[in-house]
């Protein structure tokens, strides 16, 4: 083939449809951004026009109440609070070790296989279906208070479990079997090696995953419903056992209400309950980048 | 006690054959590895050249159905007896692999992590002492003592590899295995891991398997060619290279094929 073939009608067309299609896929993509990032910002700002005049000292210090100007948001996200924190101090060790074991440490038998696909099957079931197990065994069966933070933690924790344990199991995977041989190359046992070399490299993808299915759990409402954590709450909960709300909850019971009042308070609960997941992730992104080594 | 008890080797495998599962990997290797000098493997790609010198850490445990038959005599002990703790082994049998591996961790950490889970240091002056002794040994020292907070990772790829040479020598083996210490570095990199290598010999026994044949001949006074699984011969590398006693060994060196 000669130089000038390059100029050939036959190869400008060729060339020129190749820059069509590179073209086409910049703006297909850019669309596909704008257009999901559109809804978002529309979200933000129907919320935002709605919510902000109901946003001040009262309502933020406030709990629930049947009238809309004195109901606030303080008992539902001390219950959010609460809840979260049984569900974090639960799954994350549970999730780690979990993840550890089955990557580590767990023989390649027939069972471990069971016990992998089990939990990817955890992972996807529907979260009501973990309302109803929550209501079965830690209230009918273990006779737990109900809409209690405590019962409420733990059935998140189950749900969030799962998918501690993939992220993390992926975290691990990730970390070079190089820095494994070099640990043993010296002696150091394998728990040594786990835990001074691979557990330090893969936790900014653990604690990514965690905060990412914490997150999830914070919003998550269904489940909750079904342990009875849609009750009226007046007064903000004292102990992990006190009745109690969640944000989400709050949410729903409010926009249900017929009081056209109580539209303000809920596009401000809202407001609320997406500055704890933004907080959320950007604690999440600090924790991966302040962990993160670089090769 | 058999008669391979009785024999001054630093190390001695009778008998030794390899499974990675259903395969064999080595077949009936026997060998008397000495102290004070270098020996080498050479042998094609998959011949288990590199398979073999893993048994004699026992590294091959942490991979899911490898199994050795036969007997591995470290100073006249089984290193495969159910009384030998393959920990406490491995920090007499040290290692150093392909691709320089260090811990993304500063230099000195890197060499402190050793004696510090083996407890070879009681104070951080001990540990210092350690530090400087290893990098020394490893000729490193000069290069890096003035920045030893600095990660490991970050050094060029010779160094990084006698970094690894360091961090392997901080825990005082026995032995060190190489495998394929310079196949990742550049010519003028290897020539100070060879230097280097000549110069651990007084101190340690050192096994090394390597690609090159120029580098066998260089750097060791015995060497063991393996073809197949098999090791075909063994003996002193003067004679290897210039009057091998099999054809294979004399087809290999002479680049018939590999």
């Amino acid at each position: 083939m000669s130089k000038s073939d390059w100029n050939s009608p036959e190869a400008v067309r060729r060339l020129a449809k190749r820059h069509a299609a590179e073209k086409r896929f910049k703006f297909i993509g850019l669309a596909a951004i704008v257009l999901s990032l559109g809804f978002l910002a529309l979200l933000l700002v129907i919320m935002l026009k709605n919510g902000l005049g109901g946003l001040d000292w009262d309502f933020l210090s406030g709990s629930d109440s049947t009238d809309a100007s004195t109901a606030g948001v303080w008992g539902a996200a001390k219950g959010s609070l609460l809840t979260m924190l049984v569900t974090l101090l639960l799954s994350f060790p549970m999730g780690v070790l979990a993840a550890i074991y089955l990557e580590e440490f767990a023989p390649k038998k027939k069972w471990i296989e069971w016990v992998e696909v089990s939990i990817n099957n955890l992972a996807a079931v529907p979260s009501i279906i973990f309302g109803l197990l929550g209501l079965a065994v830690f209230i009918n069966t273990f006779q737990m208070p109900r809409s209690s933070p405590l019962v409420g933690g733990l059935t998140l924790a189950l749900m969030t479990m799962p998918v501690i344990v993939i992220s993390g199991r992926n975290a691990i995977k990730a970390v070079p079997p190089s820095i494994r041989e070099a640990a043993y190359g010296i002696g150091a046992s394998k728990v040594q090696t786990t835990f001074h070399h691979v557990l330090p490299l893969a936790l900014p993808g653990i604690l990514t995953g965690t905060i990412i299915g914490m997150a999830r759990a914070l919003g998550e409402t269904a489940p909750l419903l079904m342990i009875g954590m849609r009750a009226f709450v007046v007064t903000p909960p004292d102990s992990l056992t006190a009745p109690s709300s969640v944000l989400p909850m709050q949410i729903f019971l409010w926009s249900d209400e017929i009081d056209k009042a109580f539209v303000q308070n809920t596009s401000a609960a809202i407001i609320v309950l997406l500055v704890f997941l933004l907080a959320m992730n950007g604690i999440a992104i600090y924790l991966r980048n302040k962990f993160e080594v670089r090769w | 006690m058999t008669e391979a008890n009785i024999t001054s080797a630093k190390i001695a495998a009778r008998n030794v054959d390899v499974f990675y599962g259903q395969k064999k990997a080595i077949n009936d290797v026997s060998i008397d590895i000495d102290n004070g000098i270098v020996t080498a493997f050479i042998g094609p790609s998959g011949c288990g050249k590199s398979t073999f010198l893993r048994t004699l850490n026992r590294m091959n445990d942490t991979i899911a159905g490898a199994r050795v038959d036969g007997q591995i005599l470290l100073d006249g002990e089984d290193i495969y007896a159910p009384s030998m703790d393959s920990v406490a082994l491995r920090a007499r049998v040290g290692m150093v692999f392909q691709k320089p591996n260090p811990f993304p961790k500063s230099i000195y950490e890197n060499i402190a992590y050793g004696p510090r889970i083996h407890g070879l240091a009681s104070a951080k002056s001990d540990m210092d002492r350690i530090v400087e002794n290893a990098l020394t040994k490893a000729g490193l020292w000069e290069e890096v003592k003035d920045r030893l907070n600095d990660a490991g990772t970050a050094l060029s790829g010779g160094q990084q590899q006698r970094l690894c040479i360091a961090r392997a020598i901080a825990v005082s083996p026995e032995v060190i295995l190489m495998d394929e210490p310079c196949s990742a570095l550049d010519p003028i990199a290897t020539a100070r891991i060879e230097e280097l290598i000549d110069e651990l010999k007084e101190s340690f026994a050192i096994v090394i398997v390597t690609h090159s044949m120029q580098q066998a001949a260089r750097v060791s006074q015995r060497t063991a060619f393996f073809h197949l699984g098999s090791m075909v011969e063994y003996g002193e590398t003067d004679q290897i290279f210039t009057n091998p006693r099999e054809t294979r060994t004399k087809d290999y060196i002479t680049g018939r094929y590999g």
